[in-house]
């Protein structure tokens, strides 16, 4: 069964519409990446994705595990398994970094029945989380994302992928704001996520990411279509190329 | 005087002048002054500017608030969750019943050489009781008409003297309990001498329509220190009006910290005035309404003298169709050069009915101070919640993890540790009790 099965999916924010038909399947274990031009889409499939509020579903559906996401809400999403990493993540003053990974870690378990994770054991699987991706104790000690630097936010997204261990994650533009150092780092603690049992899907305007990344599969998204889908090569022939030719008003 | 709640007053008055304690000397002229004084201003209207937003006659014109009743044996409150919030920490206890001393319930043992912890009635003939009592804060004059009220009816109330230094070796908490309706006018006295020491809780628990009319007095000689929290969780239809006046004299400190809960209106007045200078105020607190209460914060700072410290950090959510209002005046005297004077207000409206009336002011005479107020009134960022409810975390939670951030700031700086942790657990039980509604 497919990870995530998107059916002519079409999604109109504040009246107007943005997706105008996506088909899209993911298989468990694959890496797929959505490549297009500024305005193509690509934010408005990942917060549809992940449930945001004024995000529209007009026709079409999502599938993921073989159930209807409209039947849950954001936090049932993320508590089903669906993960997404934010271009821009929010800033919660006064909330720790690690006050808010125990709360959300120990809320999905809840929302499964699992048991919830006392201080102890909590402490000892972020500390085995964070030390691949460079996130210090210091860090899990300040206010989430609260002047943090764009690469020490990237960080803590890949560090709550790590923590939450989904089944879909959806990386929105995670290159966007990064050095090269931080985005190697980045690269390797997703791709230290990848298995037969996680399925990825990354959305990125750069090939540069995919580099790092490599997906099984590259689509474009142009006007609220996919216009072209094919392999890792894809991605190089774009970056030579530009968007241009999948201009969908020049089409 | 055609208001009927002064008239309910002038007549209490009356009634009781002759068993009132002290009617006997000093005091019993000083109440019938004050009353007298009373009587020809009024109860506080909203046309008075310290006053524009908390009608306190209406609020004491609903209910007729004659005297409660003397209650004796055992006191049985529903919400005891706020009744024993510092049940753990390891306190000398003093218990007032419908503001009258309750030793049988009290417990206040051993106390250090050096420290005089009386019921006020029995220490009326002291000459620093009657120079406290008879203490007027200039620059409260609107706000002093509520304190000749409390000083024509007091009854009864704590009275705490240190001797020069002397340290209170655990907090002294003075637990007033409102167990049946009605008036009680309470005046607790504080004396810290020179390099004194003590924290003190105050919680005010209760549950039935009363009034409760406290003053709390307080001198600090130089470098005394004392710390000062308070919790306020009365019944629905309580009405709650409290002044607290502290005189500082040099290099001396007061922290204290007042966690609003309870009432249907209240104000919390504080009037601060340094007299000595180096001396440091820290004036902090915290509220979380909802439904139809209403709660005013009131803080003067008077820094007439140079080189004093004041910072103060008021925090609240409003949930349902409650109302907030802070005033907040820092004054700086021509001659009180070196001030350090910052004063913070922030309110988060958790509903479209809640309202916040925030009122900070600075009045600076003096050219070279540094001083600083904000006030800041808003919601809950829709992005942060839906960030937190993307990692899984269910919306009411989400509010909630939000909301005691927010008002973490300020409880940060409850001036005892495990005081602290008792308020930010009743804060929590606040959220329990309904907060979360979208």
């Amino acid at each position: 069964m497919d990870m995530l099965e998107i059916k002519n999916l079409h999604v109109s924010v504040d009246g107007k519409e943005i997706l105008k038909g996506i088909d899209l399947d993911i298989r468990a274990g694959e890496v797929h990446a959505i490549m297009g031009p500024n305005g193509s889409g690509k934010s408005t499939l990942s917060y549809v994705l992940s449930g945001r509020e004024g995000y529209e579903v007009t026709e079409g559906s999502i599938r993921f595990r073989g159930r209807d996401l409209a039947e849950l809400n954001v936090d049932e999403r993320a508590a089903a398994g669906i993960f997404l990493a934010f271009q821009y993540p929010i800033e919660i003053p006064g909330v720790t970094t690690m006050t808010f990974l125990k709360t959300a870690l120990n809320a999905q378990r809840k929302a499964r029945g699992e048991a919830e994770l006392d201080a102890v054991r909590f402490l000892k699987l972020v500390r085995e989380k964070a030390k691949p991706l460079n996130v210090p104790d210091e860090m899990l000690k300040r206010a989430l994302n609260v002047g943090f630097s764009g690469g020490e936010k990237k960080r803590a997204e890949i560090l709550q992928m790590a923590l939450l261990e989904p089944a879909l994650a959806v990386l929105d533009e995670t290159d966007s704001g990064l050095d090269i150092d931080a985005l190697k780092t980045v690269a390797a603690g997703v791709n230290a996520l990848r298995n037969p049992e996680r399925a990825m899907l990354v959305i990125t305007h750069y090939q540069r990411l995919l580099d790092y990344i490599v997906p099984d599969a590259v689509h474009v998204l142009s006007g609220g279509r996919i216009v072209k889908t094919g392999g890792k090569e894809l991605a190089h022939e774009l970056e030579k190329t530009g968007y241009a030719a999948y201009d969908a008003d020049a089409a | 005087m055609n208001d009927k709640a002064v008239q309910i007053f002038a007549e209490t008055y009356d009634r009781e002048r002759a068993v009132l304690p002290g009617a006997d000397g000093w005091l019993a002229r000083r109440r019938d002054a004050a009353l007298k004084s009373f009587v020809e201003a009024g109860l506080p209207h909203r046309r008075l500017e310290e006053w524009k937003y908390t009608d306190l006659k209406q609020a004491l014109e609903k209910a007729a608030f004659v005297p409660a009743p003397a209650h004796e044996g055992a006191v049985v409150l529903p919400d005891m969750a706020a009744a024993s919030a510092f049940a753990a920490i390891d306190r000398h206890v003093v218990v007032f019943v419908n503001g009258r001393h309750r030793s049988d319930l009290s417990k206040a043992v051993r106390l250090p050489k050096g420290v005089e912890l009386h019921s006020l009635t029995d220490v009326l003939h002291e000459q620093w009781v009657k120079e406290l009592v008879e203490r007027r804060f200039d620059d409260a004059r609107q706000s002093e008409n509520v304190v000749d009220l409390n000083t024509a009816l007091m009854r009864d109330g704590a009275a705490l003297r240190i001797r020069k230094g002397v340290c209170l070796d655990k907090p002294l908490h003075l637990l007033f309990l409102a167990a049946d309706g009605g008036a009680s006018h309470t005046r607790n006295l504080i004396l810290l001498e020179e390099g004194a020491e003590a924290t003190i809780f105050e919680s005010h628990i209760g549950v039935a329509t009363t009034f409760a009319d406290i003053v709390t007095d307080i001198a600090l000689g130089d470098e005394a220190r004392l710390s000062h929290v308070k919790l306020q969780h009365e019944g629905a239809g309580a009405v709650h009006l409290a002044t607290l006046r502290a005189r500082l004299a040099a290099k001396s400190r007061l922290s204290s910290f007042a966690l609003t809960l309870g009432c249907g209106v209240s104000r919390t007045q504080n009037f601060i005035l340094f007299a000595g200078e180096g001396a440091e105020a820290h004036v902090n607190g915290a509220y979380a309404l909802k439904a139809e209460q209403h709660a005013d914060q009131f803080c003067v700072i008077d820094h007439a003298v140079p080189g004093c410290t004041s910072h103060s950090l008021f925090k609240g959510v409003l949930d349902g169709a409650s109302v907030g209002v802070f005033q907040g005046k820092v004054i700086v005297r021509p001659h009180a050069q070196k001030t350090d004077g910052r004063q913070m207000t922030h309110a988060l409206l958790l509903s479209r009915d809640a309202a916040m009336n925030a009122k900070p002011e600075l009045e600076i005479y003096a050219d070279d101070v540094q001083c600083a107020h904000g006030s800041t009134i808003g919601e809950l960022s829709r992005d942060a919640i839906f960030f937190l409810r993307s990692r899984g975390i269910p919306e009411v939670e989400a509010r909630q993890l939000l909301v005691s951030a927010f008002l973490d700031e300020a409880l940060d700086l409850v001036p005892h540790e495990t005081a602290c942790e008792a308020l930010r657990l009743l804060v929590a039980g606040w959220f329990a009790d309904g907060e979360g509604r979208a």
